[in-house]
């Protein structure tokens, strides 16, 4: 029969796709790490400083740079992002204003990073005369990041029940009292698990810092508004430039110390979302 | 709505007073932080604008948007041929990503059994968390020379810009397509298949055409990632200045050329031109977005 057949056709069709699709990640991820892996677990790549003319630097004050962002980032971009789901959230669930943002918010995710990249350069480097830095940087990716983190935030802070806020209200409880002794409280796991992905992205992130935040150093930078290098610039400008001898090993072993880092952390953020389900799931049966 | 404290002030006086106007207070504030988002692009489209503003006086409107001639040496910045390139690029990745990402969705929501479901989706959000130089580092040393010796060509240039961009869109069209799809309800499956239709007929005939929308809200996400996608692409186009039609062709896109060329632009005309092509790339992200709002729109009438 002709439908059959095109039924069993059509299976096999869906397999294919299904299989192509895992077969990139596959192929993306032993290449990498095969290239790369062992130059990047050597304790003097790790922790050496990089030359800028001879061969054998290492990417330690890379290493700190991608730390030193990511925190900055976050204690930017996580008051907001919460304070403005609170506000989507509880105040303003379905209004002209609530949508307007929403439109805001939905343009800023699509803007290409290179955009925030140049948006960065022209406000805080050049206007607000930081120079190349590490804050410039985080306030740039802090508005990249602001999409997700807010949706994220939000969402958590929607699971909370709407009985709890009742609860609370007809203890007498004000609106913001409600919020900071419940609401919040409640949604705190959810959102420390919304907090993690943003960091996978600011980790991998270069467009958007190599005109803000810098793309070399020798030391380890301490003040926010040192100039720094942040391990994924510093690998494009090392595959862009070459500039030392062995810029293809640095390179590889900095790929796979990358990708190594973000599967960390997506690795964690399911373990922070499911152990958030389980308590949640725990916390409903014993109520 | 009025302030929750705000019926207590009579009741009880200059205490409840002080509560209704710390309730005003906080509010604002949140109200402040949820205003970041509306000042933050609008600052972003200021400051882009008025960046490119000196190559629009000074090079001339049609020079520079709607010329093909880049020669920042003579002082010539029309960006027509990366315009072009971004589209070119794009819609490439679009024809090879949209059927495989809507087709994994479909295995996805409708073929694969459940363990099999579960570690094909973990390996697509996985593979959305890979940072675009890893996957430009991958496509430089692996993808290029491939692309070299089986068709005899540089390896650099548009179809290699085209396989990175499948892979980074991917994700993107991946998932909103198998939430979409997801979202149906199952009695249209059942209806179907209790009509005897084979699964393949149910997907083709039922399923597919009433997620229209919303696979085509997928797409039109995965050509704003496409369009935006810069370190990768710019790793593997080969970064000529010349459009080109040629499949095999190297040339530039919009967000390449603005990476290829900044760190030697000097503050000047050139620097501006190369600002001018945010704001292009800009106007594109939002027109994207208004075609999305449009289609949503659409959707809700139809339900």
């Amino acid at each position: 029969m002709k439908a059959k057949r095109a039924d069993r056709i059509a299976t096999v069709v869906f397999w294919a796709l299904g299989g192509i699709t895992v077969a990139i990640l596959a192929f993306i991820i032993l290449e990498v790490l095969g290239r790369g892996l062992i130059t990047a677990l050597n304790p003097r790549f790790l922790f050496g400083k990089p030359n800028a003319m001879a061969s054998g630097g290492g990417i330690f004050p890379m290493i700190v740079s991608t730390f030193y962002l990511v925190a900055l980032t976050i204690m930017i971009s996580l008051p907001i992002a919460i304070g403005a789901a609170i506000y989507m959230a509880e105040y303003a669930r379905k209004s002209k204003v609530n949508s307007f943002i929403r439109f805001c918010l939905d343009s800023l995710a699509t803007l290409p990073s290179i955009v925030f990249g140049l948006f960065g350069l022209a406000l805080f480097v050049t206007a607000f005369r930081w120079s190349y830095c590490l804050m410039a940087g985080a306030c740039t990716l802090a508005i990249l990041n602001l999409p997700i983190l807010l949706r994220s935030t939000e969402e958590a802070i929607k699971l909370v029940p709407d009985t709890y806020r009742e609860a609370s209200m007809c203890l007498g409880a004000s609106r913001w009292t409600t919020i900071r002794q419940v609401v919040i409280p409640s949604a705190l796991p959810g959102i420390i698990t919304a907090t993690i992905l943003p960091i996978g992205r600011i980790v991998g992130e270069s467009a958007a810092i190599i005109y803000t935040v810098g793309v070399f150093i020798r030391n380890v930078p301490t003040n926010p508004f040192d100039t720094a290098a942040p391990l994924a610039g510093y690998i494009w400008a090392r595959q862009a430039e070459h500039g030392v001898p062995d810029w293809r090993a640095i390179v590889n072993g900095g790929a796979a110390l990358l990708l190594i880092m973000v599967f960390i952390i997506y690795f964690l953020a399911r373990y922070a979302g499911r152990k958030y389900q389980e308590k949640k799931l725990l916390g409903a049966g014993t109520r | 709505m009025s302030a929750p404290g705000g019926g207590a002030t009579g009741l009880l006086g200059a205490k409840g007073a002080r509560l209704a106007d710390r309730e005003n207070w906080i509010r604002l504030v949140m109200f402040g932080c949820a205003s970041v988002s509306i000042l933050s692009i609008l600052l972003i489209f200021i400051f882009i604008f008025k960046e490119s503003l000196p190559a629009m006086r000074n090079v001339g409107v049609g020079n520079l948007f709607f010329s093909t001639n880049y020669s920042p040496q003579v002082g010539k910045y029309g960006m027509l041929g990366f315009i072009w390139g971004t589209l070119f690029t794009t819609f490439g990745a679009m024809l090879i990503g949209a059927p495989l990402g809507i087709g994994t969705a479909v295995f996805l929501d409708q073929v694969a059994p459940e363990r099999i479901g579960r570690v094909v989706r973990r390996g697509i959000e996985l593979l959305a968390g890979i940072p675009s130089v890893v996957i430009g580092w991958f496509g430089l040393i692996l993808l290029v020379p491939f692309l070299r010796t089986v068709t005899g060509t540089a390896g650099f240039g548009v179809f290699a810009a085209v396989l990175v961009l499948v892979v980074m869109a991917l994700p993107t069209i991946t998932t909103l397509s198998a939430e979409t799809l997801k979202s149906l309800p199952l009695e249209l499956k059942e209806a179907s298949a209790a009509m005897g239709a084979t699964r393949w007929q149910t997907i083709y005939k039922v399923l597919l055409p009433s997620a229209r929308e919303g696979l085509l809200i997928a797409v039109i996400l995965g050509m704003g990632r496409a369009i935006g996608e810069t370190m990768a692409v710019q790793m593997v186009i080969g970064n000529a200045r010349a459009a080109t039609f040629s499949l095999f062709g190297r040339t530039s896109t919009l967000t390449t050329r603005i990476v290829t060329d900044m760190a030697e632009a000097p503050p000047g005309d050139h620097r501006s031109a190369l600002f001018a092509m945010a704001l292009v790339l800009l106007l594109l992200a939002m027109f994207l977005i208004i075609i999305i709002r449009f289609v949503s729109r659409e959707r809700q009438l139809s339900r």
